[in-house]
């Protein structure tokens, strides 16, 4: 006998994107994502703005999305949100509206811990790829996270590395606002990367013990070397931008294969994944299928739209939460720390 | 029977009051020290349905306050709100904070004009002065409190969460605090229902709190 189809509504506002999915099974029918440009002004994300953008979003983008899905209110099972972590303020919209819809609708609640959400945008079906098997490591890497993850199940995480400073976006976004680009800058030193040599300038590399990481002596050491280029020869990041954008790509990327690679012999597995907005580098997505041949690796890059936040993924963690009844109630609220093997609430 | 569900969030209390027709039916609230709206809001709306023996189903609309007030607050209430309305196909309709807690004060002092103030940090406040008809004095405004604030309005009565900090400065004037009274949901059942009556409705998609304060906004270079 064939299974009845589980339909879920993903909702995701941890940050500064609003975005809804609808998911059958394992398949995404729609995901649709409502960015906040407003920020690009500030050169950052300011935290008030993007829970009122959030407030302005919600409906038409959940509306949007079940539309595209050609799925109706009454035709979804439940209903999954990111609990955390994330910005308070952008939180508590995606929460509280998730808790009144699934109150209204008589469906269960499902709370997502956003971290995990990126590690298992891998179990969303998309055809001819196929999804890592346990247990596998998976390098988490966004604006606001660095983390080496053991994953050992769907549910079952551990966070086995983690920056002591600044994330591996920060560090690119940073980076980018010293070479005068506008802010989000981490994708534009990707873009004039691909003209430039990776070799041309070195940059401190950081000494930390384990599997964490750092980005902050990295960033202070590219500071300092363009204040005092910039001193000698005022068109010195104009005239080396391609080559400055390829050598700060080249660090933070080799940052991050060192301690995954290291991460990978002490753990003794090969099947390696990225996660998060980072994921979109090319640099690293070129660094890390190379270290898979060097090293025998099975290598998983999530697809683009599934890199940075989305609802898709917090969808996909919700059907693993629906599939073993872990549900959430409505005491549930957000969390804007919310460590990763927190998933649901202790029962 | 035209149930409408009102909640008020625009403070540390945490409200849900139920009303059928225009008339008063139940109330469920906590003043606590710390915001627990997040925790709290869906689950009085639950009680308050179960003990009327109602569902959700049974609702005509729902009311929210709009602001000012708490951020926090008003985004989890209005995000609620919304997510009722979307999910039941029921209109909005939005009651400012500082009408509610007046309709509130209205009946204790008949005859005064009525000052309500929400806290907005420091020794500013959200404010505005209402007639004993509940007809506009002031209109709303965020004000920086001085020692003679307001002093065309008196006599009046004030209250609401920004009071307190106000009464040593207003000594000695013809003013007088009442700290008893706080915001309720129930201060929004007259003006809720005559908007519901009016179908003056809000936009569920759109609509967003009465933030009184605008966030600068640097225009692009």
């Amino acid at each position: 006998m064939r299974q009845k189809d589980i339909i879920i509504l993903g909702i995701e506002s941890s940050c500064d994107d609003t975005s809804a999915a609808v998911l059958k099974n394992s398949t995404i029918l729609s995901n649709l994502i409502a960015r906040q440009e407003i920020h690009e002004l500030y050169g950052g994300v300011v935290p008030e703005l993007a829970s009122r953008a959030h407030q302005q979003n919600i409906i038409p983008v959940v509306d949007a999305a079940l539309k595209k899905a050609g799925v109706t209110k009454d035709e979804i099972d439940a209903i999954a949100f990111t609990k955390g972590p994330g910005l308070m303020g952008s939180l508590v919209v995606g929460t509280s509206f998730a808790k009144a819809f699934s109150m209204a609708m008589n469906i269960p609640l499902l709370e997502v811990n956003h971290m995990m959400g990126h590690v298992l945008a891998h179990f969303i079906d998309d055809e001819g790829k196929d999804k890592p098997t346990f247990p596998f490591l998976c390098l988490t890497v966004s604006g606001g996270h660095t983390q080496i993850v053991l994953v050992e199940d769907h549910l079952s995480m551990k966070v086995i590395g983690t920056t002591i400073d600044d994330a591996a976006g920060e560090a690119f976004d940073k980076a980018a606002k010293m070479l005068g680009f506008p802010y989000p800058g981490g994708p534009l030193i990707d873009k004039f990367a691909k003209e430039g040599d990776p070799t041309k300038f070195t940059f401190a590399k950081p000494n930390i013990q384990g599997l964490d990481f750092s980005f902050s002596g990295l960033k202070t050491s590219i500071l300092y070397f363009l204040q005092k280029e910039t001193k000698l020869n005022s068109d010195f990041i104009e005239e080396n931008k391609a080559d400055l954008c390829a050598s700060i790509q080249a660090s933070v990327v080799d940052i991050l294969l060192k301690k995954i690679t290291k991460a990978a012999k002490e753990h003794n597995i090969h099947q390696i994944a990225i996660a998060g907005g980072v994921s979109a580098n090319s640099g690293l997505r070129n660094a890390l299928q190379e270290a898979g041949k060097k090293y025998q690796w099975n290598v998983f890059i999530p697809k683009f739209e599934y890199c940075t936040d989305n609802a898709a993924m917090i969808a996909i963690t919700g059907k693993f939460l629906f599939e073993k009844g872990i549900f959430g109630n409505q005491k549930s609220a957000a969390a804007s720390r919310l460590p990763i093997n927190e998933w649901a609430i202790k029962k | 029977m035209n149930y409408i569900l009102h909640i008020e969030t625009s403070t540390k209390v945490c409200s849900v009051a139920l009303s059928s027709n225009g008339e008063y039916v139940g109330v469920k609230e906590s003043n606590e020290d710390a915001y627990s709206h997040g925790e709290n809001l869906t689950e009085f709306i639950s009680d308050i349905l179960n003990e009327a023996q109602l569902t959700l189903n049974d609702l005509s609309a729902i009311s929210v306050v709009s602001g000012p007030g708490s951020y926090t607050g008003l985004r989890i209430g209005v995000s609620t709100a919304k997510g009722l309305c979307y999910a039941l196909g029921i209109p909005l309709i939005a009651v400012d904070a500082l009408y509610s807690l007046a309709q509130i004060a209205q009946n204790k002092y008949p005859g005064y004009n009525l000052c309500p103030v929400i806290d907005a940090r420091r020794m500013e406040v959200f404010n505005a002065i209402y007639a004993p008809s509940l007809k506009i004095l002031k209109e709303i405004s965020a004000d920086v409190i001085d020692e003679n604030s307001y002093q065309d309005f008196e006599p009046f009565i004030y209250f609401g969460d920004g009071a307190k900090k106000l009464e040593d400065i207003w000594q000695g004037r013809s003013c007088e605090i009442d700290t008893t009274i706080h915001a309720s949901a129930k201060g929004q059942i007259p003006a809720a229902t005559l908007k519901f009556n009016n179908k003056e409705f809000e936009d569920v998609a759109y609509f967003e709190p009465f933030y009184l304060k605008d966030f600068f906004t640097p225009q692009k270079a």
